[in-house]
């Protein structure tokens, strides 16, 4: 599955500072179209603005021009590509800066380059023919942060802490409230039934000690007149004699003699049990004796006792009772607060030595106190410490070493030409993109003779250091042993005769190298165990794959025969309009996304559907094509093989009239690999 | 997008600080302008400066170019420059492009300000954390 960009903006500026602005609002909208978080686009302007202002400043520094923007944006990445046709430059090293180094001497150069790259996830500079490319690829992340739900903030361990322990004790302190209250009622009940209960005893003797004495009823009036006196809360008292009929009534006095009445809901069997009675509304108790002298019952004593003074008395305690329920509740609250201020204290501490850890300081230790489980964070927090600190010193280290290679890659690009000498007659471009700082392949263009020109490409097997050193080596070889050769096979097997005895084993060289004449238009090459070369025959427009047999050089000789043997030489004619196109097999070899190889005959499609364009004549324009098919195809991954690869066509003589007295063209490609 | 910055200069004559308000984007433009009102603070040996950023969006490598060309000398006479109140977004990318190793950041101008009460070799070394 091919993974297709969603968008592509291009836009076009003159490189001016004043237009800085049109190109932040062009990126801006892109950013937002692609989802890009709004922190991340601030950070992304601010690598475009450096991007831009360059080219501005340096690019064009001696003459005006325009500076190109696209932004190719695809599901999980942007790709940004400043293109301007000004002064190439070397782009500084991915390395970092050395901040002391610059406020030691006031220098802020490469500060800009530096940003680019801190911002954006990889950087790529490209310079071709005519024009240079700063492609700046930055991947979408989800954002998680901004999509934390405000509750989920709020809800911090204190808080919660706080609001559970809380609820806790609101049940508590509400459970003792109603069980004081329960308690403080049934005492008040309970005192009050005691109260009465002798209180209606001592009438029951009185009235006893009458009976036996057979007084007269004022008598018996008189004894409940000054008990009821002497007790407010008795609302009504009445003696009866054995039969029930009435002795003595607190309220009416006609009753006398008559049968008492029970009030209804009073249960007539229970003695000595105050029972409860509702009159009128008013919470009353009923209370019935025996009137008795030793085993003899006598009469009755019917009493009725309100209970309503008690219910005040109970409603004050209740006050009494709220006054400590909130006074506790006030202090438990108060006690949570300060527990969990107590208690949350380390974690505060630990925030604030990480957040120091992320500006830098890796050296402060964390107090090993506190709970136990504080203890152990701390402890594997400064472990943590020891061991980024110790990693830090290796980081460092190794980029000393990767500034080395850094070196190195200057150095090796020194080697391959800068400026592509001027074949009489023939047109030529050439593209080298290394896949990591320095590469193990090679291409060459230079002069051999009067008229005899010398054209190469070369594959190293492996890649990095060790690749490079042995493409250093080839090149100065073939520049050596090339000089006055007219055979191809010649130069290779001399070549192959001092590497075979000097190229460290297991290591081998692929090459396709062709010598060209431009007198006689006549092209000789051979091509060690190198991936075949395209031929487009113009005047038949056919393309044709070209795959002279040999082995590669720096392989031991086999029994079938040495290496110069095994070289086949071929002789080729080159007419009007022919192309000749060499490669490296990093460029059939381009792997897509999805792990697919390109493949000889897709490339081979591809330069024949262009050259048979109409007016596709220049074969810069051809170069350039092939790159960007290229890089579309492997979706805009760095390249996992170097790949260079040399075009050359000859002109038709009307052309070769109008461009004899040209100057050189400047052809160097040069792409900077992001190391990471 | 409105372009261009307003700086605002306020001295403090008791401490020595000078709050230095930069309104705006400090880009490769803009950046002069900032540069102008650096040096004559400089040259005038007022050599505590805090950057008060609280209305403003990203600083380009101009802007941090100015800060760095001037840093040794400011701190060389016992002062330094100093950034407060900068944005979130504008934090980020400071944090990202670890120029906390150069310049040290405050929530606050008064923080700053605290900052600068304490005595010039402490600024010195505290602004500078060990690489190894």
């Amino acid at each position: 599955m091919f993974r297709r960009p969603i968008k592509e903006i291009n836009a076009e500026f003159s490189a001016q500072e004043i237009h800085l602005d049109d190109i932040r609002r062009v990126v801006r909208e892109s950013c937002v179209a692609a989802g890009l978080p709004r922190k991340e686009i601030s950070s992304v302007l601010l690598a475009i603005e450096e991007g831009a202002t360059n080219i501005i400043r340096h690019a064009y520094l001696y003459k005006t021009g325009a500076i190109r923007v696209r932004i190719v944006i695809f599901s999980k990445q942007m790709v940004f590509s400043l293109i301007d046709s000004g002064r190439s430059f070397t782009p500084p090293g991915s390395e970092g800066i050395d901040f002391e180094k610059m406020v030691e001497s006031g220098r802020k150069g490469g500060l800009g380059f530096y940003m680019i790259r801190k911002i954006m996830d990889s950087v790529e500079y490209i310079t071709a023919a005519g024009f240079n490319e700063l492609r700046m690829i930055k991947r979408i992340k989800p954002d998680r942060t901004e999509g934390r739900p405000f509750l989920r903030r709020l809800m911090s361990l204190r808080v919660s802490f706080s609001l559970w322990t809380f609820m806790v004790v609101l049940v508590c302190v509400g459970l003792s409230y109603w069980y004081a209250n329960f308690q403080a009622s049934r005492q008040l009940h309970q005192h009050l039934d005691d109260t009465v209960l002798s209180l209606g005893e001592t009438i029951a003797e009185q009235a006893a000690g009458l009976l036996i004495n057979r007084r007269s009823h004022v008598e018996f009036d008189q004894l409940i007149v000054s008990n009821m006196r002497a007790n407010p809360e008795l609302e009504l008292v009445v003696l009866t004699d054995t039969s029930g009929f009435i002795i003595a009534h607190s309220e009416d006095v006609r009753s006398l003699r008559k049968k008492y009445e029970f009030p209804d809901f009073v249960d007539q069997t229970e003695l000595n049990i105050p029972q409860p009675y509702q009159q009128s509304g008013l919470e009353s108790r009923y209370l019935m004796l025996h009137i008795s002298a030793g085993e003899r019952i006598l009469g009755s004593v019917h009493a009725v006792y309100s209970a309503e003074n008690l219910k005040s008395q109970l409603g004050e305690a209740r006050k009494q009772i709220a006054y400590v329920t909130i006074i506790l509740l006030l202090f438990g609250v108060l006690a949570i607060y300060l527990l969990s201020n107590y208690f949350v204290r380390p974690i505060a501490q630990i925030t604030a030595r990480v957040r120091r850890f992320t500006s830098g300081d890796l050296e402060t230790e964390l107090p090993l106190e506190g709970a136990e489980e504080f203890f152990e964070i701390s402890r594997a927090f400064n472990q943590m410490m020891t061991r980024l600190s110790r990693d830090r010193k290796n980081i460092i280290e190794r980029e000393k070493l990767a500034k080395e290679m850094e070196v190195a890659s200057e150095i090796q690009k020194t080697l391959l030409p800068s400026k592509l000498p001027n074949l009489p007659g023939m047109e030529v471009d050439a593209v080298y993109r290394p896949a990591s700082v320095v590469s193990g392949d090679l291409y060459d263009i230079f002069k051999v003779g009067e008229s005899r020109y010398c054209l190469t490409v070369a594959d190293v097997s492996g890649k990095g250091v060790p690749a490079s050193l042995v493409m250093s080596m080839l090149r100065t070889l073939i520049r050596i042993y090339a000089i006055g050769e007219d055979s191809s096979r010649q130069i290779l097997k001399k070549v192959n005769d001092y590497l075979s005895d000097n190229m460290p084993p297991g290591m081998f060289i692929t090459i396709m190298l062709l010598l060209y004449d431009t007198e006689s238009s006549k092209a000789n090459f051979v091509s060690a165990g190198h991936n075949p070369m395209l031929f487009y025959n113009a005047s038949q427009t056919t393309l044709q794959k070209i795959n002279p047999q040999g082995m590669p050089l720096g392989m031991p000789d086999t029994l079938n025969g040495d290496f110069a043997d095994s070289l086949e030489e071929v002789d080729l004619e080159i007419a009007d309009q022919d192309l000749l196109f060499m490669f490296t097999d990093g460029l059939s070899e381009a792997v897509s996304p999805n792990g697919k190889r390109y493949g000889l005959d897709k490339l081979a499609d591809f330069v024949a559907a262009g050259l048979s364009q109409p007016g596709q004549t220049d074969v810069s324009q051809l170069a350039k094509s092939i790159t960007e098919e290229l890089d579309a195809y492997s979706g805009y991954a760095p390249p996992s093989d170097d790949i260079s690869f040399i075009i050359a066509r000859k002109m038709s003589s009307v052309t070769q009239r109008n461009l004899r007295g040209q100057t050189e063209v400047d052809s160097q490609h040069i792409r900077d690999a992001d190391k990471r | 997008m409105d372009h261009g910055i307003n700086i605002s200069l306020s001295e403090r004559e008791a401490s020595g600080i000078s709050n230095v308000r930069v309104d705006g984007v400090i880009d490769t433009i803009t950046a002069s302008e900032l540069e102008q009102v650096i040096d004559s603070l400089v040259k005038r040996e007022r050599f505590r400066i805090v950057i008060d950023r609280a209305g403003g969006d990203y600083i380009s490598s101009a802007g941090w170019g100015i800060f760095i060309s001037n840093i040794k000398l400011v701190r060389q006479n016992g002062g330094d420059i100093k950034l407060a109140n900068m944005i979130e977004n504008v934090r980020e990318i400071y944090e990202l492009l670890e120029f906390e190793n150069v310049l040290r950041a405050y929530d606050s101008l008064d923080s700053a300000h605290v900052d600068f009460g304490d005595s010039g070799n402490n600024i010195k070394k505290k602004s500078r954390p060990k690489q190894n």
